[in-house]
């Protein structure tokens, strides 16, 4: 099946703007991004870029921070600051009535923010209070610590939030600076979706890209991170768990890796529907963990294959046993003719649901665009995995899987885990335990 | 001879700008509820069945969501891992919640996978096997989860001894994924007796929304479901909670870096004219930033990282919650304190008109935003015509909450937010929890 796209693409000023029209409810969303995202914090710096987003929202044309929050409300829009590592986003959404006054206020945010220096700092306390907050999510706690270990050195280690101590790090001239450097006209991609036509969405995109200086970018080129070999357990020490979070990390695969779509297909397999090898063996078959799941996301740079599931701390380390005797059989073995026919439907078919409100097709054209993938990524997306075949599957495996170079992060009591954890799961080379508190968590 | 499935039309209603839902009924009982919208080659299947945790008895509690679970195991034409999978192969994506006071299932589907959607939920609500296997399975899964979810998850913890707490009579006193001692004890015939009583077509509703022919969608239903028979529905034996005379306070200690304060305060049934005056009270408190305790207790005073607020949305009276997370070493009396003088002053002094506008553009925009994929508006039209009987109630609603005066939310100010009868949970923190660590590596 194909549903057509009916992404406009324009330019204004050199600057790429998408349009995504629909009618179906009286809203609009738009979305003004810039390229670069958290990998362009400074060094020791890491959370910088997303402070800086969100003070410009704060502080939008010289307003005060409650005056913005009230007329948001007041025009029924909402206006939110989002920082992956690929991109920082001014992304939003408007009763259609308020189009116009919405707009005037993110051009604001997004061309002629004050950054006052008083906001900034009640805006690093709030900062440092979310962060305090996020030590309950056990979840994201061993999401932090597998990057901090697995990928040593690299912007990739970061989380876009930051941690308590860089972001104590983080000094307002140098946030001035980073602004200087980051917020320019030729690094900008807007879109807009929902009910506004085709004329007025240029006229208002044209107001936004021109209140963004015109000063050319520097080119800044990311390498591709690579994970030091062995296998390297990483415990976050937590009391009192019933239960861990287990996330194992490994080599993954990047957009334009010709065996991108064989290994996103395999993963499908292994990993990402509830008929998986992992959901079946780990919660149908000994009803170990409610979930168990493989993500391969995609990004500028090759990004990490991640495996998570959250057994008893009983379970835990029959659990991680399990997931990479698994895995060594899939690299071994590959999937079978079956799986393979099985994973191409559920893909091709499934892929509807990708597209299927303006709001998400204009989410597509925005990737597309903020990650340099190919033009046809997306349009492409069902004849390449169509196209995939037993023998790609395997060697994607093969080339792209290493069971033996990977991380586990584990939260969970390291008095209890460890010396389990060091006798079930063979060849740990090192073992390292984070305070669920560390100010570098 | 053959079964009649023919339904009865009963009646058209619009559901917001441009869309209309069509009912039907079938001789067995079964309702559905049509929404065509053809904007994608999509569509979301949605079975409410009428049973959730209110139904259970001590002893016996969690049994609704643990069979929420099992109806995804095999039945008699359908083998295990079936169901899944071949709706998977089709493209489509499935998921179920269980609450208070109903069950739910979801497929999303490509428009061309309906008839195999048809097919494989008709099966599922009349022959499912419930085998010992699979029952102790679902179990350990099911104490997987409440680790997760309650065990090891602070608001989760906090919710359910809210609850307890506050209800000692009413069945809303359990939680809804149970006691972990009765997930434990469940056997297969618990299950058998459940399902017979409760997964009839005349305790169901069908809700279909996207892409699909009207006519083709009533009349395969009709010869899917048709055979299905309707079950004598027990009388519900449900004692309501008396009056709550004095607040109840109780203190929990959590390995969480910061003191935590919850609040619950008794909430009229989602069906009660106030409750929609309520929801518009609740968003002028804390909706948002410019929101009275969110300024005071987040921008002015810098001494919560968050405060929320939400109304029950349940059949019977239930609860405000309120939660408030500290910052730093702050403690939950001072967000307490700040708390009380902000309800003392909304029973004295009504909102003012722009606070009241602000509230309801906030509710207008959170509504058409969950409106934007079919799933939303099959949650939507099912949530509200299993609770309400009436499909677009979350546009009458809205219709409603816009008519709100000052004196609406100052009269529910003044009737429900009681210090007397409020129940008051203190989280503080274990020592190891507030300790400075240093990393350790080995």
């Amino acid at each position: 099946m194909k549903v057509p796209h009916h992404t406009l693409r324009r330019e204004i000023h050199g600057v790429p703007v998408f349009l995504e029209q629909s009618v179906a409810l009286p809203l609009v969303t738009v979305t003004v991004a810039r390229r670069g995202g958290a990998t362009l914090d400074p060094g020791g710096n890491e959370g910088a870029s997303r402070l800086l987003s969100r003070l410009s929202r704060r502080t939008a044309g010289g307003r005060e921070f409650q005056a913005i929050e009230e007329e948001l409300d007041r025009l029924g829009a909402s206006l939110g600051s989002d920082v992956s590592y690929s991109s920082i986003a001014l992304s939003g959404a408007t009763i259609a009535r308020s189009v116009e006054p919405f707009v005037a206020l993110v051009a604001d945010a997004a061309g002629r923010p004050s950054l006052d220096p008083n906001e900034f700092e009640r805006l690093r306390r709030e900062t440092r209070a979310e962060i305090v907050e996020g030590l309950d999510n056990d979840r994201a706690l061993a999401h932090r610590a597998l990057r901090r270990v697995l990928y040593p050195n690299h912007p990739y280690s970061r989380t876009a939030s930051g941690t308590l101590s860089s972001i104590e790090r983080v000094a307002y001239p140098a946030l001035l600076q980073h602004d200087e450097l980051t917020r320019r006209r030729d690094n900008l991609v807007l879109g807009m979706s929902g009910d506004i036509d085709e004329d007025a969405a240029l006229r208002l995109a044209e107001q936004i890209i021109s209140a963004v200086p015109e000063t050319p970018s520097e080119t800044n080129v990311l390498e591709d991170p690579t994970i030091p070999p062995g296998r390297r357990l990483v415990i976050v020490d937590k009391p009192d768990r019933a239960q861990t979070q287990i996330l194992i990390g490994l080599d993954g695969a990047k957009s334009s890796d010709p065996d991108h779509t064989a290994l996103h297909v395999a993963m499908t397999v292994f990993g990402g529907t509830f008929s998986s090898r992992l959901m079946q063996q780990i919660r149908v078959e000994r009803g170990w963990s409610y979930g168990a799941y493989a993500t391969l996301p995609i990004d500028q740079c090759r990004q990490s294959l991640t495996l998570w599931t959250f057994p008893s701390k009983d379970d835990a380390a029959a659990c991680i046993r399990l997931k990479l005797e698994l895995l060594e059989a899939l690299v071994e073995r590959g999937i079978t003719a079956r799986e393979l026919a099985f994973a191409r439907k559920s893909l091709i078919r499934s892929h509807a649901f990708s597209i299927d409100t303006a709001s998400k097709r204009l989410g597509l054209a925005l990737d597309t665009s903020l990650m340099n993938l190919p033009d046809d990524y997306y349009d492409g997306y069902e004849r390449r995995v169509a196209a995939v075949t037993l023998d790609d599957t395997a060697a994607a495996l093969r080339q792209r899987i290493d069971p033996t170079k990977l991380v586990i992060a584990v939260v969970g009591s390291a008095k209890e885990l460890e010396p389990q954890l060091r006798a079930a799961v063979p060849d740990i080379q090192s073992v390292e335990v984070i305070p669920f508190d560390s100010p570098d968590l | 001879m053959a079964a009649d499935h023919r339904p009865v039309h009963r009646g058209t209603v619009d559901f917001g700008p441009s869309l209309k839902i069509e009912r039907f009924v079938y001789p067995n009982g079964l309702t559905l509820l049509c929404c065509e919208d053809h904007s994608a080659k999509v569509l979301s299947f949605h079975t409410w069945i009428r049973v959730g945790s209110r139904h259970e008895r001590p002893g016996k509690t969690g049994l609704a969501h643990l069979f929420e679970h099992l109806m995804f195991g095999e039945t008699k034409n359908v083998g295990p891992g079936e169901y899944d999978h071949r709706l998977e192969e089709a493209g489509a994506e499935t998921n179920a919640s269980t609450w208070l006071d109903f069950t739910q299932f979801t497929v999303n589907a490509p428009a061309s996978a309906l008839p195999l959607v048809i097919e494989l939920e008709s099966e599922r609500m009349q022959h499912l096997a419930l085998t010992e296997k699979q029952v102790s399975t679902e179990k350990d899964v099911v104490a997987n989860e409440r680790r997760y979810r309650v065990d090891d998850d602070i608001e989760g913890a906090i919710s359910e001894m809210l609850w307890s707490a506050a209800f000692t009579k009413h069945s809303y006193h359990w939680p809804t994924i149970g006691w972990m001692p009765d997930i434990q004890g469940f056997c297969p015939e618990d299950c058998a007796t459940f399902y017979r009583t409760y997964y009839a077509p005349n305790n169901a509703t069908l809700v279909v929304v996207g892409d699909f022919k009207l006519a083709t969608l009533v009349e395969r239903v009709g010869k899917n479901y048709a055979l299905i028979p309707s079950s004598v529905l027990p009388i519900e034996d449900v004692e309501p909670e008396p009056p709550q005379l004095s607040e109840r306070r109780l203190e929990i200690d959590k390995p969480t870096p910061t003191e935590k304060l919850v609040l619950g305060y008794r909430a009229p049934a989602l069906g009660d004219n106030d409750h929609i005056a309520l929801g518009v009270l609740a968003e002028v408190l804390s909706g948002g930033r410019p929101s009275r305790l969110l300024r005071r207790l987040v921008h002015e005073l810098e001494i919560a990282a968050d405060a929320r607020m939400l109304v029950g949305p349940f059949r019977d009276p239930s609860l405000i919650e309120v939660s408030i997370t500290a910052r730093g070493d702050h403690h939950a009396e001072e967000l307490l304190q700040v708390l009380d003088e902000e309800f003392d002053r909304i029973r004295s002094t009504p909102p003012s008109a722009e606070e009241i506008e602000r509230a309801l553009n906030r509710i207008e925009l959170g509504l058409l935003a969950g409106l934007d994929a079919v799933d939303g508006k099959a949650s939507t039209i099912g949530f509200y015509e299993t609770l309400l009987g009436r499909p677009a109630a979350a546009f009458e609603r809205l219709e409603a909450m816009q008519q709100c005066t000052a004196s609406d939310l100052l009269r529910v100010a003044r009737r429900f937010l009681q210090p007397e009868s409020r129940t008051v949970i203190f989280v503080r923190r274990t020592p190891e929890a507030t300790g400075e660590q240093n990393t350790v590596s080995t």
